[in-house]
């Protein structure tokens, strides 16, 4: 027999699945944007909105079920997880409005040298792919997946901080690239650190235990 | 929490004719806080807390074997008086039952007038102190000498609690105490046991979970006789151990 509670909590893991693959859309809309050149802030803007919206919706869900039916345990983790988890997602299409802001406003990274732009390829890639891990183990609370994002979340810390020391000795680059390259790294470096909280949010609704993947 | 052991249970068994209704109970109950015992109906959680005060044995062909030591020392002993420890060890029951018979004064100075410790202003003291330790002094000051049975549900328990206080216990057993309680009243009484855990043990056996866990520092989960579980009350509900403790507090049995 199904608990009253189950409704609910039924509910609020569809609409985290609808606003994980719509977070990652938007994720990825605004990279390929800046690697493009080619402005979609606009869409990305609607994209973020529609996030935001969602994640509140999702706040307001969980206090209506703490309310009513007084979760423990299991029902409990979940119920605070999906909230912090919705909260992560919306911050993820928040950093991809700023990256597409940034596009818009200074250049892409198609005006700018290749070695700038490896980089750029390169953090993109790394960060993609957490933000996939951290969608993919939230649908079935893989732990063992999401404790994978550990590595990669310490190889952009890395890149970042490496791609500001190059910068540092470099001389004669366009101002516009190097503000739009730093921005644009930073927000990547978030996203990833976002993604790695999600992860541990997994682990501590499967588990009980809170560990740092950072 | 570093509070020290008040009672011990070592190897508890308990049995009511042939039936057992307590195996191998092993729990350590910390001084001044609260311990709930939850689990489901007929789980043993009456009976574990009627063995505390060797209650249980009152029933006929009612049996326990096993130690529980108070302070220490086994209360089954053959030295120890089992009248003593009644005194030492209070209950309060379900259902509120103040002497029937009885004024509001008289119920609280009942046990003390029965030991014939105090009389007259030391009397009056105590049936002061203990009403004011039970909430209950501001609202019955005026009316003393009317019956306690004069008294709402929720003031009747807390009349129970104040007579329960005034022979000056160490441990207060309660079994499930707001059950005949409207919302009002139980939010009083929950209060209240919180009060009291600063100066008393408090054990609460409870059917709503949702008192355990506002009420309780620990929490023991009783199934079919046996100690599933215990713990700090706040990891008990947020994260339990063991699959049997989740399935019964999230309610998918029960």
């Amino acid at each position: 027999m199904s608990r009253l509670i189950d409704a609910g909590l039924e509910e609020q893991s569809a609409l985290l699945c609808k606003m994980a693959e719509l977070t990652y859309e938007t994720v990825d809309l605004a990279i390929q944007s800046y690697l493009s050149g080619e402005s979609a802030h606009r869409q990305v803007q609607e994209m973020s909105e529609l996030l935001m919206a969602m994640a509140e919706e999702i706040e307001d869900k969980t206090f209506e079920l703490i309310s009513r039916f007084q979760p423990v345990a299991s029902d409990l983790r979940t119920i605070k997880s999906y909230m912090k988890i919705a909260y992560d997602f919306s911050r993820y299409s928040r950093y991809a409005l700023d990256i597409s802001y940034v596009t818009d406003k200074l250049c892409g990274i198609t005006e700018c040298e290749t070695w700038m732009r490896s980089f750029i390829q390169e953090v993109s890639e790394k960060v993609m792919k957490m933000v996939r891990i951290s969608i993919d183990s939230l649908r079935k609370y893989d732990v063992a997946l999401a404790k994978t994002v550990s590595t990669l979340e310490q190889e952009v810390d890395k890149i970042f901080i490496d791609y500001l020391n190059r910068l540092i000795e470099k001389v004669n680059v366009d101002p516009k690239c190097v503000i739009s390259s730093v921005l644009v790294m930073r927000y990547l470096e978030r996203i990833a650190d976002h993604a790695t909280y999600v992860c541990e949010a997994i682990v501590y609704i499967a588990t009980g235990e809170k560990i740092l993947l950072r | 929490m570093g509070n020290s052991e008040k009672i011990k249970t070592e190897k508890l068994n308990a049995w009511f004719g042939q039936k057992q209704a307590l195996r191998d109970i092993n729990l350590s109950i910390r001084a001044n806080v609260v311990t709930a015992i939850i689990g489901p109906s007929g789980c043993g959680k009456s009976t574990l807390i009627r063995t505390l005060n060797r209650m249980h044995e009152l029933v006929p062909g009612a049996k326990v074997s096993g130690r529980v030591l108070l302070d220490g020392k086994n209360i089954y002993d053959d030295d120890v008086d089992p009248v003593q420890i009644r005194r030492r060890v209070g209950m309060v029951f379900q259902k509120p039952n103040p002497f029937p018979t009885m004024s509001i004064y008289d119920n609280v100075a009942a046990g003390l007038k029965l030991m014939d410790a105090k009389k007259g202003p030391a009397l009056d003291e105590v049936v002061k102190k203990c009403l004011q330790q039970a909430s209950l002094w501001d609202e019955v000051k005026d009316d003393l000498k009317k019956p306690g049975t004069s008294l709402s549900g929720g003031q009747q328990q807390r009349l129970c609690i104040a007579r329960a206080l005034a022979v000056n216990p160490e441990v207060i057993l309660m079994d499930e105490p707001c059950s005949a309680l409207d919302p009002i009243a139980t939010a009083k009484i929950e209060s209240l046991i919180r009060d009291l855990s600063k100066e008393y043990t408090v054990v609460i056996v409870t059917h709503n979970m949702q008192q355990a866990s506002r009420v309780s520092d620990y929490t023991a989960f009783l199934y079919l006789g046996e100690l599933i579980e215990y713990g700090l009350t706040k990891d008990i509900f947020e994260n339990p151990k063991n699959a049997l403790t989740e399935k019964y507090i999230t309610g998918e049995f029960g």
